[in-house]
């Protein structure tokens, strides 16, 4: 390989790399910001949002001014200080009233086909375009035939007489 | 081969609506009647509440005995509908020396219920829950919620709503004997 080929290969693969180091710097970003706070206050009040009002029609205990609400708003800094991890402060209120309890549904169970229906609807749809983009790609060329010719000549024709 | 595959597929979409639909059918169930706590067999929690009267109520005070736990305050109306019905359950069991009751203040304040509780004749013992946490070690959902406490601590018997005085008698009578709870 000549010094030529080199500097033309690496000219070829130097915006790939740029591409590459970019995405590389955007995941690394969104890794980093997207760690929670680990902040007591930060912990409460994402539980806060996680844990539906249990006497409540679709309200979290953040946004609920029910007497429950407010009794969780209140036990979830004293179980923070209690050492409870996040996944604890949830299973104890599971416990004490129902799955029902979590803004998000868990992964087990008939739950499992909130998180499927999706994942399945996906690939469904992936499949589809793939068949689609296949068909399409082996539909045959069509090719003009004497009349077509000489009809787009009839019409440059009168475009240019106009 | 284009219209046998439709069909198919018309088919497998249907099978996937129809099990979709059998899935939210069999998680759709009619709102319990009987506390979760109760459901479950669970131990009671223990409470101790300052008692509208100035005294301490707690829940350590009445271990060994029968006790009677009701949540309830003064504007919840099925709570004054139940009201008879406990009044006629109290006065038929207070002086038993295995039995007690304690009502719990959920959702209101104390000065309010002094004065509600004096009016209607309430003598039970009843206790403030400012921050509702004996409400929540409960997992109440509302009020009135009545919860019948065994001997050993297990919370035998229970309701979500009004409970009649043939209901709370069975219960009492359950939980002292070691008997299932069953509505009247």
């Amino acid at each position: 390989m000549t010094a030529a080929d080199t500097r033309s290969r690496t000219r070829t693969l130097l915006p790939w790399l740029a591409l590459g180091l970019v995405v590389i710097v955007a995941v690394v970003v969104l890794v980093v910001r997207s760690r929670p706070d680990p902040s007591p206050a930060a912990r409460a009040y994402r539980l806060e949002h996680q844990l539906a009002c249990p006497v409540c029609e679709g309200q979290a205990v953040f946004d609920s001014n029910s007497p429950q609400a407010a009794a969780i708003r209140d036990d979830i800094p004293k179980r923070i200080a209690a050492g409870q991890s996040d996944g604890e402060i949830r299973s104890a209120y599971v416990a004490l009233y129902n799955e029902k309890i979590l803004e998000t549904p868990s992964n087990s169970g008939l739950n499992i086909v909130v998180w499927a229906l999706p994942v399945l609807a996906l690939i469904l749809g992936v499949v589809g375009i793939g068949l689609a983009v296949r068909r399409w790609s082996r539909a045959p060329r069509l090719t003009a035939t004497a009349d077509d010719e000489h009809i787009v000549r009839k019409a440059r024709h009168l475009e240019d007489e106009a | 081969v284009t219209k046998l595959r439709t069909r198919w597929i018309a088919l497998a979409v249907g099978v996937v609506l129809v099990a979709f639909g059998v899935v939210l059918a069999v998680q759709h169930r009619s709102e319990p009647s009987v506390p979760r706590l109760v459901q479950e067999h669970g131990t009671a929690p223990a409470f101790t509440l300052d008692g509208l009267d100035g005294k301490a109520i707690s829940s350590a005070a009445m271990k060994d005995k029968t006790y009677v736990v009701n949540f309830f305050n003064s504007w919840c109306i099925p709570c004054r509908q139940e009201e008879p019905a406990l009044k006629a359950f109290y006065a038929e069991h207070k002086g038993e020396s295995d039995f007690a009751m304690v009502g719990i203040i959920i959702d209101d304040d104390a000065a309010t219920m002094r004065t509600y509780t004096e009016a209607q004749g309430i003598t039970w013992p009843v206790g403030v829950d400012p921050h509702g946490a004996a409400s929540l070690s409960f997992g109440t959902t509302g009020q009135p919620e009545t919860y019948v406490i065994a001997p050993d601590g297990v919370a035998v018997c229970g309701n979500l709503g009004t409970s009649s005085q043939a209901e709370l008698d069975l219960w009492l009578n359950a939980a002292r004997n070691g008997q299932e709870c069953t509505s009247s």
